[in-house]
């Protein structure tokens, strides 16, 4: 859509009718219906050319001096926004991460105001960076599978936004990013012909539908675009005068939630009957859609008496990994292994990756082609390589393998799955023997090893239900063996476009999640990351979400330093400057003081070991409360 | 092992070898303490000599005598400038005078880390106990 500038009679008479048609608007009309059928673009600059500079009134309004219109506006009884209000609702969205902007205050102002329970589902959030609202959606989409949508303001709060829309597209995650846009307000530079096709190579889909009906038919296909795999973030820009006009007798369509297809009825049954058949079945389990679909893979692990290899370790939505059948198994001979979401030796089903979309940027709007830094292999060994939805498809292999299941076959599953649960117990007790022999090493160091952060976090938090937001690879990831990650969220995984700015906004969207499901948050949050846009700890103080965040405060970009000192090597010339521009020094960022500032409870800088546990404590206990903490840690550099 | 390796490694067991010096620090340990901070050291070897590679506890041969150390230093760089396969930076005399590399190996000669056993850190030992009793 063109931006309106063509004398289309319905919105003339709309904005007339609405008394809004400003003097840009007002201008832009006359001047294109003075020529016949104008091209979009040269309308657009003979628009802007004619518009005459912004009313005093429209310039207070932008600088703050909000003015409301004085002239009688004649009562909306059903505003458009209500309706987009209900479609958000019959999806479940439950919350609208925002930065505000005029474009879309009917949206909002239905947001908060609207229905029996107003401000719920979905509730306004507000975020202070537009990429941490996105991030905030990410994280929680990371959680439950499932989205929710961030609602910012034009072109502006588009490219603030941007970032984080291409880190949950690699990422694959489900997000939906309303847009406002607004023709006829002042700022004629935030609003474009075509506001999507900033992001458009990064991706998934995007509309900018024209008419009320069409905006509530699109969102319902936002949701089902981004819940489809490969899953990823989709973009709706909403028109200011759709949300405020008057709906009339439009109808809410019924929404229909996306069907996705399993494999077909043949390649379930092969599957199943190799899995039986097989002596040592294995799974071999990566990143499945939905908390769902682990319960069905669980459950066909437990059906035939698979061993499992699973990813919670590396990222959300995998086999849990202490579950007794996940492990090397009793026999690492396997003779058939089925891959869900994850190459298989004889078989794996998996869905295509976001690539698929490189080619969305038909106009090269966008930075070109995309291009995922690691670009996913597909490893095609298996005999059978199939691409298509492993979750979908699980029910099926599940029916057919149960018809094939005798009681002479089910005999032997369950003597193997007695000897896994032994075998994978021991090779978890071997690994970590040795595993606590490593992360001993340094233990009463100061600045803190990261090692004693996450094991002595543990006794803390294991009886909880928990979540560890924050990739941790820079701190060393050693929950991946000291921590038991059994539940779809246990992991987050690192930032998929590895693009920091991500994981306070990230990890507070994991404790929107957290919050109405008794669970809490853990942020294991390093201090480069944290200045992008620490904003992100006021969302959470003022809606009160459960997360931890714990600072690995190596008072640097460490990553960077260390890239640094190995090049000045190689180049001889030693590594005294190599902190320019890689430390925090002159002065000490102090984070504890950041937080109380945004109205977070919060305590250190720690620099001594045994301070730690009684911090940690007081940490768990204010979360396990529901009031987000910060823990300033000073601690070793990885 | 690349030709270049090989050299430097057997340039340095000859050293150890021959070197009749026993383990001595002549530097200042105090001063080295600020210079492995200014250099950046801590950034690899972490601020007590554990880290991304542990130099704690006198555990590594380089560590041998000065000479040893110095030469490991320096020779990396003159031997081959680039030195692609290892992380740790080369530092001719012209980035690390003498004195000051000796300040850091006396500094560094003074780095112990001798932690709790794993029985005696509760959360360690925790966590395997629960392991063992699934
Ligand atoms: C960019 C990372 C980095 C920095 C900075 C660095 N090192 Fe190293 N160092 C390493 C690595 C990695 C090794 C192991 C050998 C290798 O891969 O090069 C090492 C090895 C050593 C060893 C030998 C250890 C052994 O196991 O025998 C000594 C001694 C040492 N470094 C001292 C220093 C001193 C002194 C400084 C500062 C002047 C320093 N390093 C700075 C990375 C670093
Ligand atoms: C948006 C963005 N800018 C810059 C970088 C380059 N970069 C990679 S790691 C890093 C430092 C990270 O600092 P911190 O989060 O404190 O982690 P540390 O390495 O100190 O543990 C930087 C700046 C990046 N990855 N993303
Ligand atoms: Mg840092």
């Amino acid at each position: 859509m063109t931006k309106k500038t063509e004398g289309d009679k319905v919105q003339i008479s709309r904005r007339e009718f609405l008394g809004t048609g400003a003097a840009a608007g007002a201008a832009s009309i006359i001047s294109t219906s003075a020529g016949a059928e104008p091209q979009n673009t040269s309308a657009r600059q003979e628009a802007v050319a004619s518009v005459s500079p912004p009313s005093d009134e429209q310039m207070a309004r932008e600088v703050g001096a909000a003015i409301p219109p004085t002239d009688v506006q004649s009562a909306v009884k059903r505003p458009g926004s209500d309706l987009m209000v209900e479609v958000l609702r019959e999806m479940a969205i439950e919350y609208v991460v925002s930065n505000p902007g005029s474009t879309f205050e009917g949206l909002q102002e239905s947001i908060v105001n609207y229905g029996d329970k107003p401000n719920v589902m979905p509730e306004f959030i507000t975020a202070l960076h537009e990429e941490s609202a996105v991030d905030m959606a990410h994280g929680y989409a990371r959680c439950e599978g499932k989205p929710i949508c961030a609602l910012i303001s034009g072109t502006i709060g588009l490219q603030h936004a941007s970032m984080a829309i291409y880190q949950a597209f690699l990422g694959q995650s489900p997000v939906i990013v309303l847009i406002g846009r607004e023709d006829f307000g002042a700022r004629q530079q935030h609003t474009a012909d075509d506001i999507a096709g900033m992001v458009r190579s990064y991706s998934k889909w995007d509309a900018t539908p024209e008419t009320l009906e069409e905006t509530l038919n699109t969102l319902q296909e936002a949701y089902r675009q981004a819940m489809t795999p490969p899953m990823a973030p989709v973009v709706v820009v909403l028109d200011a005068e759709i949300q405020k006009q008057e709906a009339g007798d439009v109808q809410v369509p019924r929404f229909r939630p996306p069907v996705i297809e399993g494999v077909s009825d043949a390649d379930a049954e092969r599957i199943a009957d190799r899995l039986v058949v097989a002596k040592n079945p294995r799974l071999n389990v990566g990143r499945l859609r939905t908390p769902e679909g682990i319960d069905r893979a669980v459950e066909l692990a437990e059906l035939v008496g698979a061993s499992v290899q699973t990813r919670a370790t590396f990222g959300p939505m995998s086999f849990p990994q202490t579950h007794a059948l996940c492990g090397p198994g009793a026999d690492e001979n396997y003779d058939y292994v089925l891959g869900l979401e994850r190459p298989g030796t004889h078989a794996s089903i998996q869905n295509p990756s976001v690539r698929a979309f490189d080619d969305r940027d038909l106009m090269g709007i966008g930075f070109g082609n995309v291009r995922p830094p690691v670009r996913p292999q597909r490893d095609t060994s298996g005999e059978y390589d199939i691409v298509g939805d492993a979750e979908a498809s699980l029910p099926q292999i599940i029916e057919a393998a149960n018809k094939k299941i005798n009681t002479r076959n089910r005999n032997a599953m369950s003597v193997r799955t007695v000897k896994h649960r032994k075998a994978n117990r021991d090779a978890r007790v071997a690994m970590l023997e040795k595993a606590v022999e490593e992360k001993r090493k340094g233990w009463n160091g100061s600045p803190i090893s990261t090692a004693r952060v996450f094991a002595e976090l543990w006794p803390l938090i294991k009886d909880h239900d928990w979540c560890l937001a924050s990739g941790t690879i820079f701190a060393g990831s050693h929950h991946a063996q000291l921590w038991e990650h059994n539940r779809p969220y246990s992991y987050l995984g690192m930032y998929p476009a590895a693009a920091l700015g991500y994981v306070l906004g990230s990890s507070t969207g994991a404790g929107l999640a957290a919050k109405a499901r008794d669970r809490i948050v853990i942020n294991i949050q390093g201090d480069g990351d944290f200045n992008y846009a620490p904003g992100s700890v006021w969302t959470a103080a003022h809606h009160q979400l459960p997360v931890l965040n714990i600072m690995h405060n190596n008072r640097a970009y460490h990553m960077e330093l260390m890239y640094l000192q190995h090049l000045a090597g190689v180049r001889g010339r030693g590594t005294e400057r190599m902190h320019i521009g890689t430390t925090f020094r002159d002065p000490f960022i102090d984070y504890a003081s950041i937080a109380k500032g945004y109205g977070m409870k919060s305590e250190g800088p720690i620099n001594n070991p045994d301070d730690l546990y009684a911090a940690l404590e007081r940490g768990v206990n204010s979360v396990l409360k529901g009031e987000p903490y910060l823990i300033d840690v000073l601690t070793q550099p990885r | 092992m690349t030709m270049k390796k090989t050299t430097l490694f057997t340039a340095v067991i000859a050293l150890v070898v021959t070197s009749v010096a026993i383990a001595q620090a002549t530097g200042d340990a105090e001063r080295g303490k600020q210079a492995y901070y200014d250099y950046a050291c801590y950034g690899c070897h972490g601020y007590g000599g554990i880290g991304r590679h542990d130099i704690a506890n006198q555990s590594s041969g380089v560590m041998v005598n000065e000479q040893v150390f110095l030469l490991y230093l320096r020779a990396r760089g003159d031997q081959n400038p680039a030195f692609s396969t290892q992380t740790m930076p080369h530092y001719p005399a012209s980035s690390l005078s003498d004195k000051d590399a000796l300040d850091i190996y006396a500094y560094i000669m003074t780095l112990v880390d001798y932690p709790p056993q794993v029985e005696d850190i509760p959360a360690l030992q925790g966590i395997l106990d629960d392991a063992k009793s699934e």
